[in-house]
């Protein structure tokens, strides 16, 4: 099909989306299909940006065009473009999708704690230890920069306050604070229990 | 729509793979949020009664403007009793008003209220339409009839008139200086599934033999998503998608606005979509 033509305009303050959003609610599929075309890249980026993974992003932006046409009407054209508010829901499904994940690894953390020690962690267990920090590391990410620096060299390299201050040339005071931030703001995040684990 | 953040490919076959997992979640071609459409009879009564708040509200001096054809507001109310009148005799299994034509059949009922006081005409028009209703309500709404030169259903023919009623109500708005309505959204609904419906009709009568497949989609309560096929039957049809509103797309079947005065949003050849509108507009009756 050629490309669109358009003759006029609907009135509004974002003719466009607003359309397209006329056009979602309608029952055009064509229209979900444009959509997809023009916004799943950006959508895409953003799962990424929080999950890190590829195949846990794609069902994110799965789960974010689903959403987009089963209820088009949850997309307000007044309160912005839809490019933002696909990559707001993206990024609220990855980190939900993080939480989840992260809880599920907590319960499974706590399980391996009142199992008896002396046996070889089997193949699955492996797996998901290489999971746990793999997630961990994708809830860091959503950390301001100053703070993700302080917990990735106390957490992931095993430094002292002491030693984190002087790689990041701050106070030691002031990298404890730091660090006490970020995990004020992780703990929003991940499962209490899971960070007690680690 | 913006691409207002970073860009990152989209890995091979996932456009598909939502594709099918939207239309699984929710059918193409179904509106959200739905609506349960009106019945014919519902539709043409709710047409009705807009109609008879509309007269209720109109000053003596507004019965006497001009508003369609040669008739004054009184008239034009006048003709619609006819054509209730011709409707009940249709309903009544009379074949003769199969032939007649729209305007001549019912001029001589416009004539009479010229003159009477306006309280008169409202009474003889609700009376009417009353009548009509109620034989609508014995009527096998599936059986066919012939009014005014068309063969249809007789659901169809209701929701055709609910067309004439929400048309001429607007018309005499027009004239008194009051604004213009617009249907409830499960009137709409099978107001926008005859218009479709009769696309193809409207097609033969313009004259448009192309085969077109069109994608019409009208935005807004009431409307839709259809896939229409008009023209001559073809195995390699020219794809036309159409977006336009809702309300404005019935007043454009109603042929109270012409093709361009239509917002319209158009997929594919712009000639084959003034054609089509064109053909939308056809089959309005005054």
């Amino acid at each position: 099909m050629p490309g669109p033509t358009l003759a006029r305009y609907f009135p509004g303050v974002e003719p466009t989306d607003a359309l397209l959003a006329g056009r979602l609610a309608a029952g055009d599929d064509h229209a979900l299909a444009e959509a997809f075309d023009h916004l799943a890249p950006t959508v895409y980026g953003a799962a990424l940006r929080v999950l890190g993974e590829g195949s846990a992003a794609q069902d994110v932006v799965q789960d974010v065009f689903v959403e987009l046409w089963s209820h088009p009407d949850r997309y307000d054209p007044r309160a912005g473009t839809l490019g933002t508010y696909l990559n707001v829901l993206a990024r609220h499904r990855a980190v939900d999708l993080v939480r989840s994940e992260l809880r599920r690894l907590a319960r499974q953390a706590r399980h391996h704690r009142l199992t008896p020690a002396g046996h070889d962690p089997s193949p699955s267990d492996a797996v998901a230890a290489a999971a746990t920090a793999d997630a961990m590391r994708a809830a860091v990410r959503l950390l301001p920069d100053d703070q993700r620096q302080v917990v990735e060299l106390a957490y992931f390299q095993g430094l002292s306050y002491r030693e984190v201050a002087v790689a990041t040339g701050i106070p030691e005071g002031t990298a404890k604070s730091r660090l006490r931030l970020a995990l004020a703001k992780l703990e929003t995040v991940l499962d209490r229990q899971l960070l007690e684990s680690i | 729509m913006t691409a207002d953040r970073q860009d990152h490919a989209v890995p091979t076959g996932l456009r598909d793979r939502i594709m099918a997992a939207s239309r699984d979640a929710r059918p193409a071609g179904v509106a959200v949020p739905e609506i349960a459409p009106d019945s014919p009879t519902e539709a043409f009564a709710r047409a009705a009664d807009a109609f008879y708040q509309m007269l209720t509200s109109l000053g003596d001096e507004d019965w006497r403007r001009p508003v369609l054809r040669d008739l004054d507001v009184q008239g034009l109310v006048g003709h619609l009793i006819g054509v209730e009148r011709d409707v009940q005799r249709c309903l009544s299994g009379d074949h003769e008003v199969g032939s007649a034509n729209h305007v001549d059949s019912t001029q001589p009922a416009a004539r009479s209220q010229a003159g009477r006081a306006p309280g008169l005409t409202v009474a003889d028009w609700r009376e009417a339409v009353d009548r009509t209703l109620a034989l609508a309500g014995r009527s096998d709404l599936d059986g066919m009839v012939a009014i005014h030169g068309v063969a249809l259903r007789v659901r169809d023919l209701l929701i055709a008139r609910t067309f004439e009623l929400w048309t001429h109500e607007n018309d005499i708005r027009a004239v008194a200086g009051l604004r213009a309505s617009v249907p409830e959204p499960s009137t709409l609904r099978p107001m926008t599934e005859l218009a479709t419906a009769l696309l193809p009709f409207g097609a033969a009568c313009t004259d448009l033999r192309e085969p077109i497949s069109v994608h019409l989609v009208l935005t807004g309560p009431g409307g839709g998503t259809w896939d229409v096929a008009v023209g001559e039957p073809s195995q390699d049809p020219s794809q036309l998608g159409i977006v336009a509103d809702v309300v404005g797309f019935c007043r454009l079947f109603a042929n109270r606005i012409s093709p361009h005065d239509l917002d319209v949003l158009v997929t594919g050849d712009p000639r084959q979509a003034t054609s089509v509108l064109a053909a939308a507009a056809a089959l309005a009756l005054d």
